[in-house]
């Protein structure tokens, strides 16, 4: 029986989404099965981050509707085994869907997968219940400035009383050099704020972008910081205890020596 | 004159600090507005055992959860008539 994971915000824009790609992928890569599904019903993103928009045939919406059984509803991603994506769909809205349908789905994936990770909207209306009404676990993706952060307090405190646990922190975004001269809150700040457990920091990296560009998850690319961060947030989903490395540079001797070394 | 010398001379405290202390009150407010209920239960048990001890109106008790530096605090304003006598005299 696998577990059913909502990865979550209040604030837009912070980082589900990629998140949730590259998490599923990841677990795929770790060798789990894994479904990410898409519950942004309406505003679906899920599958063209992932490079699969050319194949959607049927979405969650079909089968609620019983126009296709789930498992047909299912795009495989043929990169890697054991991975597959529900899409949304874009000609409906939030309210078309009921958060008992969701939870059923939710209820019938975990049956056949290792993870079920659902990508929720932004928000704590109708499509932040459909989202979390099957989850026993969530994500809370927050990036390090005051109006996400006060987001996801909001959420974390819905997600608590819907009681969902453990409910685990990414930490968006980072920038150790903002964090280094002071114009940054760094993770033990914001988690004095948030009091939840950190499952990883995920560093600002352009290669979230080009990979978006290109529709392959950033984790296919072992070299990149946030690629590197991906797979340790999916190994730490895994049960395997792995540090979270100290991403700060403190000081002004790291400084320069970051500076060296950035115009070599 | 409200700039300090430290303002003047010394380095501007950190925006991320400024950050940190301006999220800790506004969410200690929005989780009290999320859970108005729980402050409500609160002031109504505190009276009920308060009652055992001193005389008051519940309808003067004031309560408030405030921040003070790191940590909240919770304010009760409770003005008492008299209090009980405890170990009366056999
Ligand atoms: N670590 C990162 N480094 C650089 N860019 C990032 C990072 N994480 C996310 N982004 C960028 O931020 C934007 C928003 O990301 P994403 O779509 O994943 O957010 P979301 O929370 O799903 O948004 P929404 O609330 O609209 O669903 C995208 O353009 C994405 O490429
Ligand atoms: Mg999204």
């Amino acid at each position: 029986m696998g577990k059913v994971i909502v990865v979550t915000s209040g604030k837009g824009g912070v980082g589900k989404t990629t998140s949730t790609a590259n998490l599923g992928t990841a677990l795929a890569l770790l060798g789990k099965t894994a479904v990410v599904v898409d519950a942004d019903v309406g505003l679906r993103n899920l599958d063209i981050v992932m490079g699969l928009e050319s194949r959607i045939v049927y979405t969650s919406m079909d089968v609620i509707d019983k126009q296709c059984e789930l498992s047909k509803a299912l795009v495989k991603d043929r990169r890697v085994d054991g991975l597959t994506l529900l899409a949304a769909s874009q000609k409906n809205n939030k309210d078309d869907i009921q958060p008992e349908q969701m939870k059923a789905i939710c209820a019938k994936l975990r049956t056949t997968h290792d993870f079920v990770l659902v990508d929720s909207p932004a928000g704590i209306e109708r499509g932040f219940s459909n989202a979390s009404a099957g989850a026993d676990e969530a994500i809370v993706v927050t990036t390090p400035d005051v109006s996400a952060i006060r987001d996801a307090d909001r959420i974390i405190g819905l997600l608590q009383h819907a009681g969902i646990e453990p409910i685990n922190l990414i930490l968006n975004r980072f920038s150790p050099q903002l964090v280094g001269n002071g114009s940054m809150m760094d993770q033990a700040d914001v988690l004095d704020i948030l009091n939840i457990d950190l499952i990883g920091i995920v560093p600002e990296d352009s290669g979230v972008i080009t990979s978006t560009n290109r529709g392959i998850p950033l984790v296919y690319e072992d070299a990149s910081p946030g690629s590197q961060a991906y797979m340790r947030i999916a190994r730490r989903l895994t049960g395997q205890r792995i540090p979270i490395p100290d991403l700060e540079e403190k000081g002004f001797l790291s400084n320069i020596v970051n500076w060296f070394t950035r115009n070599r | 004159m409200n700039i300090s010398i430290k303002q003047l001379f010394g380095r501007k405290r950190k925006s991320s600090s400024i950050a940190k202390q301006r999220l800790k009150l506004v969410i200690t407010q929005d989780r009290l507005d999320v859970d108005d209920r729980f402050m409500t239960r609160l002031h109504h048990e505190l009276a009920e055992v308060l009652a055992k001890y001193f005389e008051f109106s519940v309808n003067s008790v004031q309560m408030s959860l405030k921040q003070e530096g790191n940590s909240y605090v919770l304010v009760a304003d409770i003005p008492y008539k008299k209090f009980h006598d405890l170990n009366p005299r056999q």
